[in-house]
Protein backbone atom coordinates (compact mmCIF):
# COMPACT_ATOMS: atom_id res chain seq x y z
CA UNK A 1 0.00 0.00 0.00
CA UNK A 2 1.28 3.42 -0.70
CA UNK A 3 1.42 5.73 1.44
CA UNK A 4 0.44 9.90 1.39
CA UNK A 5 4.09 12.06 0.78
CA UNK A 6 2.68 13.84 3.82
CA UNK A 7 1.53 11.60 6.41
CA UNK A 8 1.23 7.94 6.69
CA UNK A 9 -2.29 7.23 5.66
CA UNK A 10 -3.30 5.16 2.75
CA UNK A 11 -2.91 7.53 -0.79
CA UNK A 12 -5.89 7.57 -2.74
CA UNK A 13 -4.49 9.89 -5.40
CA UNK A 14 -1.38 9.40 -7.45
CA UNK A 15 -0.06 11.55 -10.20
CA UNK A 16 3.16 10.48 -12.09
CA UNK A 17 5.17 13.18 -14.62
CA UNK A 18 8.40 12.84 -16.35
CA UNK A 19 10.19 15.87 -17.15
CA UNK A 20 14.14 16.25 -18.40
CA UNK A 21 14.50 12.61 -17.73
CA UNK A 22 13.70 12.75 -14.34
CA UNK A 23 9.84 10.95 -12.60
CA UNK A 24 8.69 12.70 -10.08
CA UNK A 25 5.56 10.27 -7.86
CA UNK A 26 2.94 12.80 -6.23
CA UNK A 27 0.49 10.59 -3.66
CA UNK A 28 -2.34 11.76 -1.47
CA UNK A 29 -4.26 10.62 0.88
CA UNK A 30 -7.76 11.98 1.29
CA UNK A 31 -7.08 14.61 2.98
CA UNK A 32 -4.07 16.16 1.51
CA UNK A 33 -5.89 15.49 -1.85
CA UNK A 34 -8.96 18.15 -0.83
CA UNK A 35 -6.55 20.27 0.66
CA UNK A 36 -5.03 20.19 -2.88
CA UNK A 37 -7.70 20.98 -4.77
CA UNK A 38 -8.29 17.72 -5.90
CA UNK A 39 -12.31 17.22 -6.59
CA UNK A 40 -12.89 13.98 -4.94
CA UNK A 41 -16.89 13.19 -5.64
CA UNK A 42 -19.01 10.39 -5.26
CA UNK A 43 -18.20 8.51 -8.50
CA UNK A 44 -14.40 8.74 -7.40
CA UNK A 45 -11.54 11.49 -8.24
CA UNK A 46 -11.76 13.97 -10.90
CA UNK A 47 -8.45 15.85 -11.83
CA UNK A 48 -8.27 19.59 -11.61
CA UNK A 49 -4.77 20.45 -10.78
CA UNK A 50 -3.52 23.50 -8.91
CA UNK A 51 -0.41 25.55 -9.69
CA UNK A 52 1.40 24.52 -6.50
CA UNK A 53 0.39 20.80 -7.74
CA UNK A 54 1.84 20.98 -11.17
CA UNK A 55 5.22 22.71 -9.62
CA UNK A 56 5.16 20.06 -6.88
CA UNK A 57 5.56 22.93 -3.71
CA UNK A 58 2.45 21.59 -2.52
CA UNK A 59 2.81 22.52 1.51
CA UNK A 60 0.17 21.31 3.91
CA UNK A 61 -1.51 22.90 6.58
CA UNK A 62 -3.17 19.68 8.48
CA UNK A 63 -0.82 18.50 11.03
CA UNK A 64 -0.28 14.93 10.86
CA UNK A 65 2.03 12.92 13.68
CA UNK A 66 5.04 12.06 11.75
CA UNK A 67 5.25 8.21 13.88
CA UNK A 68 1.55 7.08 13.01
CA UNK A 69 -0.11 9.47 10.54
CA UNK A 70 -2.96 10.75 12.58
CA UNK A 71 -4.72 13.83 12.63
CA UNK A 72 -5.98 15.56 14.84
CA UNK A 73 -9.12 15.15 13.70
CA UNK A 74 -8.98 11.41 14.20
CA UNK A 75 -8.35 12.15 17.92
CA UNK A 76 -11.65 14.22 18.40
CA UNK A 77 -13.58 11.49 16.72
CA UNK A 78 -12.11 8.28 18.52
CA UNK A 79 -10.90 10.04 21.95
CA UNK A 80 -7.59 7.60 21.16
CA UNK A 81 -4.68 8.98 20.33
CA UNK A 82 -2.74 6.86 17.89
CA UNK A 83 1.23 6.43 18.91
CA UNK A 84 3.10 7.65 22.01
CA UNK A 85 4.70 10.29 19.28
CA UNK A 86 0.97 11.51 19.20
CA UNK A 87 1.85 12.89 22.59
CA UNK A 88 4.93 15.39 21.01
CA UNK A 89 3.28 15.93 18.00
CA UNK A 90 -0.03 17.80 19.08
CA UNK A 91 1.24 18.65 22.77
CA UNK A 92 0.25 22.22 22.49
CA UNK A 93 -3.13 21.37 21.61
CA UNK A 94 -3.72 17.94 24.03
CA UNK A 95 -2.66 19.81 27.15
CA UNK A 96 -5.17 21.74 27.56
CA UNK A 97 -7.19 18.59 27.00
CA UNK A 98 -5.81 16.90 29.67
CA UNK A 99 -6.18 19.33 32.45
CA UNK A 100 -9.80 19.71 31.67
CA UNK A 101 -9.53 15.33 32.08
CA UNK A 102 -7.46 15.23 34.85
CA UNK A 103 -8.31 17.81 37.31
CA UNK A 104 -6.48 20.57 36.37
CA UNK A 105 -3.10 18.24 36.91
CA UNK A 106 -0.50 18.47 33.84
CA UNK A 107 2.62 17.08 35.74
CA UNK A 108 3.10 13.75 36.57
CA UNK A 109 4.11 12.88 39.84
CA UNK A 110 4.12 9.02 40.06
CA UNK A 111 6.58 6.53 39.47
CA UNK A 112 9.31 6.25 36.37
CA UNK A 113 10.25 3.55 34.58
CA UNK A 114 13.18 1.60 35.21
CA UNK A 115 15.48 1.36 32.07
CA UNK A 116 18.65 -1.01 32.39
CA UNK A 117 18.52 -4.08 31.12
CA UNK A 118 19.62 -5.79 28.30
CA UNK A 119 15.85 -7.00 27.17
CA UNK A 120 15.53 -2.92 26.54
CA UNK A 121 18.16 -3.17 24.05
CA UNK A 122 16.23 -6.30 22.46
CA UNK A 123 13.26 -4.39 22.32
CA UNK A 124 14.83 -0.95 20.64
CA UNK A 125 16.58 -3.26 18.28
CA UNK A 126 13.71 -5.23 17.26
CA UNK A 127 11.32 -1.62 16.94
CA UNK A 128 14.59 -0.65 14.51
CA UNK A 129 14.79 -3.73 12.37
CA UNK A 130 10.57 -3.19 11.92
CA UNK A 131 11.30 0.59 10.91
CA UNK A 132 13.92 -1.47 8.37
CA UNK A 133 12.07 -4.24 7.00
CA UNK A 134 8.99 -1.64 6.80
CA UNK A 135 11.41 0.51 4.40
CA UNK A 136 12.58 -2.23 2.71
CA UNK A 137 9.27 -3.69 1.75
CA UNK A 138 8.11 -0.15 0.50
CA UNK A 139 11.24 0.29 -1.76
CA UNK A 140 10.56 -3.29 -2.86
CA UNK A 141 14.24 -4.19 -2.02
CA UNK A 142 12.85 -7.59 -1.29
CA UNK A 143 16.35 -9.29 -0.45
CA UNK A 144 16.90 -6.52 2.42
CA UNK A 145 13.60 -7.61 3.54
CA UNK A 146 14.37 -11.49 4.30
CA UNK A 147 17.36 -10.60 5.82
CA UNK A 148 15.81 -8.47 8.39
CA UNK A 149 13.39 -11.11 8.78
CA UNK A 150 15.50 -13.53 9.82
CA UNK A 151 17.26 -11.71 12.05
CA UNK A 152 13.59 -10.87 13.49
CA UNK A 153 13.30 -14.58 13.91
CA UNK A 154 17.29 -15.24 15.53
CA UNK A 155 16.19 -12.40 18.28
CA UNK A 156 12.71 -14.23 19.15
CA UNK A 157 14.46 -17.24 18.74
CA UNK A 158 16.50 -16.37 21.65
CA UNK A 159 13.92 -15.54 23.63
CA UNK A 160 12.34 -18.89 23.40
CA UNK A 161 15.56 -20.67 24.50
CA UNK A 162 16.36 -17.96 27.78
CA UNK A 163 14.07 -17.35 31.12
CA UNK A 164 14.07 -14.19 32.68
CA UNK B 1 -6.17 -23.31 29.99
CA UNK B 2 -7.97 -24.92 32.90
CA UNK B 3 -11.01 -23.19 34.17
CA UNK B 4 -12.15 -24.26 37.86
CA UNK B 5 -14.73 -21.15 38.44
CA UNK B 6 -15.04 -22.53 42.02
CA UNK B 7 -11.94 -21.50 43.45
CA UNK B 8 -10.97 -18.05 44.32
CA UNK B 9 -13.75 -16.48 43.70
CA UNK B 10 -13.51 -12.97 43.41
CA UNK B 11 -15.93 -11.87 45.30
CA UNK B 12 -15.37 -14.28 48.34
CA UNK B 13 -15.53 -11.27 50.93
CA UNK B 14 -17.82 -13.09 52.90
CA UNK B 15 -15.00 -13.34 56.02
CA UNK B 16 -13.55 -9.96 55.57
CA UNK B 17 -13.86 -6.41 57.13
CA UNK B 18 -16.22 -4.50 54.82
CA UNK B 19 -17.35 -7.68 53.32
CA UNK B 20 -21.08 -6.89 53.72
CA UNK B 21 -20.42 -3.96 51.57
CA UNK B 22 -17.22 -4.67 49.49
CA UNK B 23 -17.59 -7.75 47.17
CA UNK B 24 -14.02 -7.05 45.75
CA UNK B 25 -10.85 -4.89 45.09
CA UNK B 26 -9.15 -4.22 41.53
CA UNK B 27 -6.34 -2.30 40.54
CA UNK B 28 -5.43 -1.81 36.95
CA UNK B 29 -2.11 -0.08 35.38
CA UNK B 30 -2.20 0.75 31.64
CA UNK B 31 1.52 0.25 29.74
CA UNK B 32 2.39 0.91 26.22
CA UNK B 33 5.75 -0.09 24.47
CA UNK B 34 8.13 2.83 23.25
CA UNK B 35 8.06 2.86 19.09
CA UNK B 36 5.39 0.83 18.72
CA UNK B 37 1.56 2.64 17.55
CA UNK B 38 -1.07 2.14 20.06
CA UNK B 39 -3.65 -1.06 19.23
CA UNK B 40 -5.87 1.03 17.85
CA UNK B 41 -3.87 2.18 15.06
CA UNK B 42 -0.83 -1.04 14.81
CA UNK B 43 -1.14 -3.06 12.23
CA UNK B 44 -1.44 -7.09 12.67
CA UNK B 45 2.26 -7.58 12.55
CA UNK B 46 2.91 -4.45 15.22
CA UNK B 47 0.80 -6.48 17.54
CA UNK B 48 1.99 -9.59 17.18
CA UNK B 49 5.70 -8.33 17.62
CA UNK B 50 4.26 -6.70 21.10
CA UNK B 51 3.46 -9.91 22.08
CA UNK B 52 6.75 -11.65 21.33
CA UNK B 53 8.22 -9.39 23.20
CA UNK B 54 6.10 -9.59 26.45
CA UNK B 55 5.85 -13.04 26.24
CA UNK B 56 9.15 -14.19 28.46
CA UNK B 57 7.21 -12.82 31.08
CA UNK B 58 5.44 -16.14 31.24
CA UNK B 59 9.11 -18.30 31.66
CA UNK B 60 9.76 -16.61 34.94
CA UNK B 61 8.87 -18.39 37.97
CA UNK B 62 10.20 -16.08 40.89
CA UNK B 63 7.43 -15.32 44.04
CA UNK B 64 4.55 -15.40 41.12
CA UNK B 65 3.54 -17.59 37.72
CA UNK B 66 1.60 -16.16 34.76
CA UNK B 67 0.33 -18.48 32.29
CA UNK B 68 0.30 -17.05 28.62
CA UNK B 69 -3.32 -17.76 27.41
CA UNK B 70 -3.97 -16.88 23.54
CA UNK B 71 -7.32 -15.42 22.81
CA UNK B 72 -7.48 -16.68 19.26
CA UNK B 73 -7.24 -20.46 21.05
CA UNK B 74 -10.18 -19.70 23.29
CA UNK B 75 -13.76 -20.76 22.72
CA UNK B 76 -16.39 -18.16 22.77
CA UNK B 77 -17.62 -19.86 26.10
CA UNK B 78 -14.11 -19.76 27.99
CA UNK B 79 -13.68 -16.02 26.41
CA UNK B 80 -16.59 -14.62 28.15
CA UNK B 81 -16.32 -16.87 30.88
CA UNK B 82 -13.05 -14.82 31.73
CA UNK B 83 -14.79 -11.09 30.89
CA UNK B 84 -17.58 -12.74 33.87
CA UNK B 85 -14.64 -13.39 36.45
CA UNK B 86 -13.10 -10.07 35.39
CA UNK B 87 -9.87 -11.45 33.93
CA UNK B 88 -10.12 -9.68 30.44
CA UNK B 89 -12.85 -6.77 29.67
CA UNK B 90 -15.91 -7.12 27.63
CA UNK B 91 -14.12 -5.30 24.68
CA UNK B 92 -11.27 -7.52 24.61
CA UNK B 93 -12.99 -11.00 24.62
CA UNK B 94 -14.85 -9.80 21.59
CA UNK B 95 -12.11 -8.22 19.81
CA UNK B 96 -10.49 -9.72 16.74
CA UNK B 97 -6.43 -8.20 16.96
CA UNK B 98 -3.67 -10.58 17.74
CA UNK B 99 -3.85 -10.54 21.36
CA UNK B 100 -3.74 -12.89 24.68
CA UNK B 101 -3.98 -12.57 28.29
CA UNK B 102 -0.88 -13.59 30.64
CA UNK B 103 -3.30 -15.25 33.88
CA UNK B 104 -2.05 -16.12 37.55
CA UNK B 105 -3.54 -19.99 38.02
CA UNK B 106 -4.73 -18.48 41.15
CA UNK B 107 -7.33 -16.61 38.34
CA UNK B 108 -6.53 -13.23 40.45
CA UNK B 109 -3.52 -11.43 38.48
CA UNK B 110 -3.67 -10.87 34.48
CA UNK B 111 -2.01 -8.92 32.21
CA UNK B 112 -4.22 -8.10 28.96
CA UNK B 113 -1.91 -8.05 25.97
CA UNK B 114 -3.31 -5.36 23.23
CA UNK B 115 -6.69 -4.48 24.79
CA UNK B 116 -7.03 -0.88 23.96
CA UNK B 117 -3.23 -0.31 25.40
CA UNK B 118 -0.68 -2.51 24.95
CA UNK B 119 -0.72 -3.95 28.90
CA UNK B 120 -3.52 -3.93 30.71
CA UNK B 121 -2.03 -5.10 34.22
CA UNK B 122 -4.48 -6.22 36.96
CA UNK B 123 -4.93 -7.75 40.21
CA UNK B 124 -8.64 -8.11 41.31
CA UNK B 125 -9.23 -9.35 45.25
CA UNK B 126 -12.11 -10.14 47.31
CA UNK B 127 -13.36 -7.91 49.84
CA UNK B 128 -11.67 -4.34 50.57
CA UNK B 129 -8.00 -4.62 49.68
CA UNK B 130 -7.29 -2.39 47.44
CA UNK B 131 -3.56 -2.08 48.91
CA UNK B 132 -2.61 -5.91 47.98
CA UNK B 133 -4.26 -5.25 44.62
CA UNK B 134 -1.41 -2.53 44.08
CA UNK B 135 1.63 -4.32 45.34
CA UNK B 136 0.60 -7.00 42.81
CA UNK B 137 0.58 -4.87 39.83
CA UNK B 138 3.67 -3.39 41.08
CA UNK B 139 5.21 -6.77 40.94
CA UNK B 140 3.94 -7.90 37.33
CA UNK B 141 4.44 -4.06 36.27
CA UNK B 142 8.64 -4.43 37.73
CA UNK B 143 8.85 -7.59 35.83
CA UNK B 144 7.57 -6.21 32.14
CA UNK B 145 9.80 -2.86 32.29
CA UNK B 146 12.72 -5.18 32.54
CA UNK B 147 11.89 -6.64 29.10
CA UNK B 148 10.40 -3.36 27.38
CA UNK B 149 10.68 -0.11 27.62
CA UNK B 150 7.46 1.83 28.25
CA UNK B 151 6.49 5.07 26.59
CA UNK B 152 6.85 7.34 28.92
CA UNK B 153 7.38 11.15 29.15
CA UNK B 154 8.49 13.59 32.28
CA UNK B 155 5.60 15.83 32.61
CA UNK B 156 3.18 13.49 31.42
CA UNK B 157 3.81 9.96 32.73
CA UNK B 158 3.01 6.98 31.25
CA UNK B 159 2.17 7.44 27.28
CA UNK B 160 -1.54 6.07 26.99
CA UNK B 161 -3.95 5.81 23.99
CA UNK B 162 -6.84 8.02 25.44
CA UNK B 163 -5.21 10.90 27.97
CA UNK B 164 -7.91 9.38 30.99
CA UNK B 165 -5.18 6.93 31.56
CA UNK B 166 -2.66 9.49 31.16
CA UNK B 167 0.01 9.60 34.09
CA UNK B 168 0.30 6.64 36.33
CA UNK B 169 -1.98 4.68 34.38
CA UNK B 170 -3.37 3.49 37.57
CA UNK B 171 -6.98 2.64 38.24
CA UNK B 172 -8.54 1.90 41.66
CA UNK B 173 -12.02 0.17 41.63
CA UNK B 174 -14.04 -1.87 44.48
CA UNK B 175 -17.48 -3.12 43.42
CA UNK B 176 -20.00 -2.02 46.08
CA UNK B 177 -23.56 -3.67 47.08
CA UNK B 178 -25.39 -0.32 48.02
CA UNK B 179 -29.01 -0.97 48.38
CA UNK B 180 -30.00 0.84 51.28
CA UNK B 181 -28.40 3.85 49.74
CA UNK B 182 -30.38 3.66 46.57
CA UNK B 183 -33.60 2.85 49.10
CA UNK B 184 -33.22 5.59 51.50
CA UNK B 185 -32.88 7.90 48.67
CA UNK B 186 -28.82 8.52 49.94
CA UNK B 187 -27.64 8.35 46.05
CA UNK B 188 -27.60 12.18 45.34
CA UNK B 189 -25.31 12.62 48.23
CA UNK B 190 -23.17 9.77 47.23
CA UNK B 191 -22.78 11.83 43.80
CA UNK B 192 -22.00 14.70 45.00
CA UNK B 193 -19.55 13.11 47.28
CA UNK B 194 -17.53 11.76 43.98
CA UNK B 195 -18.06 14.47 41.89
CA UNK B 196 -16.11 16.59 44.94
CA UNK B 197 -13.41 13.62 45.10
CA UNK B 198 -13.02 12.99 41.38
CA UNK B 199 -14.52 9.08 41.97
CA UNK B 200 -16.86 7.42 38.90
CA UNK B 201 -19.46 5.74 39.97
CA UNK B 202 -20.64 3.06 37.36
CA UNK B 203 -23.05 0.19 36.94
CA UNK B 204 -21.99 -3.70 37.13
CA UNK B 205 -19.80 -4.22 33.90
CA UNK B 206 -18.45 -0.96 34.11
CA UNK B 207 -18.22 2.46 31.85
CA UNK B 208 -21.40 3.01 30.35
CA UNK B 209 -23.14 0.09 31.86
CA UNK B 210 -26.63 0.38 33.74
CA UNK B 211 -26.82 -0.70 37.37
CA UNK B 212 -27.91 -4.60 38.22
CA UNK B 213 -28.77 -5.94 42.01
CA UNK B 214 -27.39 -2.39 43.44
CA UNK B 215 -23.66 -3.10 42.33
CA UNK B 216 -21.74 -0.55 41.42
CA UNK B 217 -18.52 0.29 40.58
CA UNK B 218 -16.72 3.20 42.08
CA UNK B 219 -13.22 4.17 40.74
CA UNK B 220 -10.63 6.75 40.48
CA UNK B 221 -11.12 9.32 37.73
CA UNK B 222 -8.37 11.59 38.05
CA UNK B 223 -4.57 9.34 36.58
CA UNK B 224 -2.47 11.99 36.81
CA UNK B 225 -0.80 14.71 39.46
CA UNK B 226 -0.94 12.00 42.46
CA UNK B 227 1.12 9.56 43.04
CA UNK B 228 -0.28 5.79 42.82
CA UNK B 229 0.07 5.12 46.60
CA UNK B 230 -1.97 8.68 46.88
CA UNK B 231 -4.46 7.69 44.63
CA UNK B 232 -5.18 4.27 46.26
CA UNK B 233 -5.48 5.88 49.40
CA UNK B 234 -7.66 8.67 49.19
CA UNK B 235 -9.79 5.99 47.68
CA UNK B 236 -9.50 2.90 50.23
CA UNK B 237 -8.68 4.70 53.12
CA UNK B 238 -10.57 8.39 52.85
CA UNK B 239 -13.36 8.07 50.45
CA UNK B 240 -14.83 4.09 50.95
CA UNK B 241 -15.04 3.94 54.82
CA UNK B 242 -17.33 6.87 54.80
CA UNK B 243 -19.46 5.21 52.12
CA UNK B 244 -19.52 1.94 53.96
CA UNK B 245 -20.76 3.59 56.63
CA UNK B 246 -23.37 5.25 55.10
CA UNK B 247 -24.35 2.04 53.71
CA UNK B 248 -24.51 0.30 56.93
CA UNK B 249 -26.69 3.01 59.01
CA UNK B 250 -29.02 3.31 56.22
CA UNK B 251 -29.84 -0.79 56.56
CA UNK B 252 -29.75 -0.02 60.52
CA UNK B 253 -32.00 2.59 59.23
CA UNK B 254 -34.53 0.50 56.86
CA UNK B 255 -34.66 -2.15 59.74
CA UNK B 256 -35.86 0.05 62.10
CA UNK B 257 -38.71 1.54 59.85
CA UNK B 258 -39.31 -0.65 57.19
CA UNK B 259 -39.26 -3.93 58.59
CA UNK B 260 -42.35 -5.38 57.54
CA UNK B 261 -40.94 -3.98 53.86
CA UNK B 262 -37.92 -4.87 53.91
CA UNK B 263 -38.85 -8.49 54.79
CA UNK B 264 -41.40 -8.55 51.93
CA UNK B 265 -39.02 -7.88 49.12
CA UNK B 266 -35.97 -10.51 50.33
CA UNK B 267 -38.29 -13.35 51.07
CA UNK B 268 -40.33 -12.42 47.81
CA UNK B 269 -37.10 -12.63 46.28
CA UNK B 270 -35.95 -16.04 48.09
CA UNK B 271 -38.94 -17.39 47.09
CA UNK B 272 -38.25 -16.97 43.37
CA UNK B 273 -34.80 -18.01 43.60
CA UNK B 274 -36.08 -21.29 45.21
CA UNK B 275 -38.85 -22.14 43.66
CA UNK B 276 -38.50 -20.65 39.62
CA UNK B 277 -38.07 -23.25 37.32
CA UNK B 278 -36.91 -20.16 34.19
CA UNK B 279 -35.06 -17.59 35.53
CA UNK B 280 -33.93 -14.68 32.87
CA UNK B 281 -30.67 -13.22 34.17
CA UNK B 282 -31.60 -9.68 35.17
CA UNK B 283 -34.26 -11.33 37.35
CA UNK B 284 -32.07 -13.03 38.70
CA UNK B 285 -29.34 -10.62 39.50
CA UNK B 286 -31.88 -8.62 40.75
CA UNK B 287 -33.03 -11.68 43.48
CA UNK B 288 -29.72 -12.46 44.51
CA UNK B 289 -29.25 -8.75 45.56
CA UNK B 290 -32.39 -8.73 47.80
CA UNK B 291 -30.91 -11.83 49.00
CA UNK B 292 -27.54 -10.90 49.70
CA UNK B 293 -29.07 -7.67 51.39
CA UNK B 294 -31.30 -9.84 53.85
CA UNK B 295 -28.32 -12.49 54.25
CA UNK B 296 -26.62 -9.30 55.29
CA UNK B 297 -28.76 -8.22 57.83
CA UNK B 298 -29.59 -11.64 59.06
CA UNK B 299 -33.09 -11.71 57.82
CA UNK B 300 -32.11 -15.03 56.45
CA UNK B 301 -30.02 -17.19 58.27
CA UNK B 302 -29.31 -20.46 56.24
CA UNK B 303 -27.40 -19.01 53.85
CA UNK B 304 -23.49 -17.56 53.56
CA UNK B 305 -23.00 -14.30 51.77
CA UNK B 306 -20.34 -15.68 49.67
CA UNK B 307 -22.75 -18.06 48.18
CA UNK B 308 -24.96 -15.21 46.96
CA UNK B 309 -21.10 -13.69 45.92
CA UNK B 310 -20.20 -17.01 43.94
CA UNK B 311 -23.90 -16.83 42.08
CA UNK B 312 -23.51 -13.51 40.81
CA UNK B 313 -20.59 -14.73 38.32
CA UNK B 314 -21.71 -18.97 38.43
CA UNK B 315 -25.28 -17.34 36.74
CA UNK B 316 -23.43 -15.24 34.09
CA UNK B 317 -24.46 -17.09 30.58
CA UNK B 318 -20.78 -17.79 29.85
CA UNK B 319 -20.55 -19.91 32.79
CA UNK B 320 -23.93 -21.45 32.53
CA UNK B 321 -22.57 -22.97 29.01
CA UNK B 322 -18.94 -24.13 30.35
CA UNK B 323 -20.93 -25.84 33.18
CA UNK B 324 -23.63 -27.56 31.16
CA UNK B 325 -20.70 -28.31 28.73
CA UNK B 326 -23.63 -27.48 25.82
CA UNK B 327 -24.62 -25.03 23.38
CA UNK B 328 -27.39 -23.69 25.09
CA UNK B 329 -30.55 -21.35 24.14
CA UNK B 330 -31.29 -18.61 25.91
CA UNK B 331 -34.86 -20.67 26.84
CA UNK B 332 -32.65 -23.56 28.09
CA UNK B 333 -29.96 -21.13 29.79
CA UNK B 334 -33.25 -19.89 32.22
CA UNK B 335 -33.90 -22.95 32.69
CA UNK B 336 -30.32 -24.00 33.77
CA UNK B 337 -29.85 -21.07 35.83
CA UNK B 338 -32.84 -21.85 37.99
CA UNK B 339 -31.57 -25.13 38.51
CA UNK B 340 -28.67 -23.83 39.54
CA UNK B 341 -29.93 -21.23 42.09
CA UNK B 342 -31.97 -24.16 43.57
CA UNK B 343 -28.92 -26.63 43.39
CA UNK B 344 -26.78 -23.80 45.85
CA UNK B 345 -29.85 -22.59 47.69
CA UNK B 346 -30.66 -26.33 49.03
CA UNK B 347 -26.44 -27.35 49.55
Amino acid sequence: MTTCDYCKRPAIYHDTRVSNGITKTVSLCEDHAKEAGIDIGPDGISISLTPEMMGFTFTPSISTCPDCGMALADYKEKALLGCPECYVTFKEQLIPVIANLQEKHTQHVGRSPRRASADIDRHIAIRRLLSDLERAVTQEAYEEAADIRDTLRDLHQKDDDSAL
Amino acid sequence: MHFDPNINCPYASGTTAFGDVVLSSRARLARNLEGFPFVNSASVGDCEEVELLLAPACNCDDDFTLVWVDLHKLSKVERAMCAERHLISTNFADADNPRGVMVGPELARSIMINEEDHLRIQSIKPGLDLLNAHNDVMAMDQRMEKLVAYAFDEQLGFLTACPTNVGTGARFSVMMHLPALRITKGFRQLYNACEGMSIAIRGYHGEGSETIADLYQLSNQVTLGYNEEDLRSMLEDEFLPTVIENERNARMKIIEKYGAKLDDRVFRAQGILENATILPLDEAMDCLGRVRLGVSLERITNLEINTINQLFIDIQNGHLQWRYDGNLSEAELQEKRATLVKEKFAA
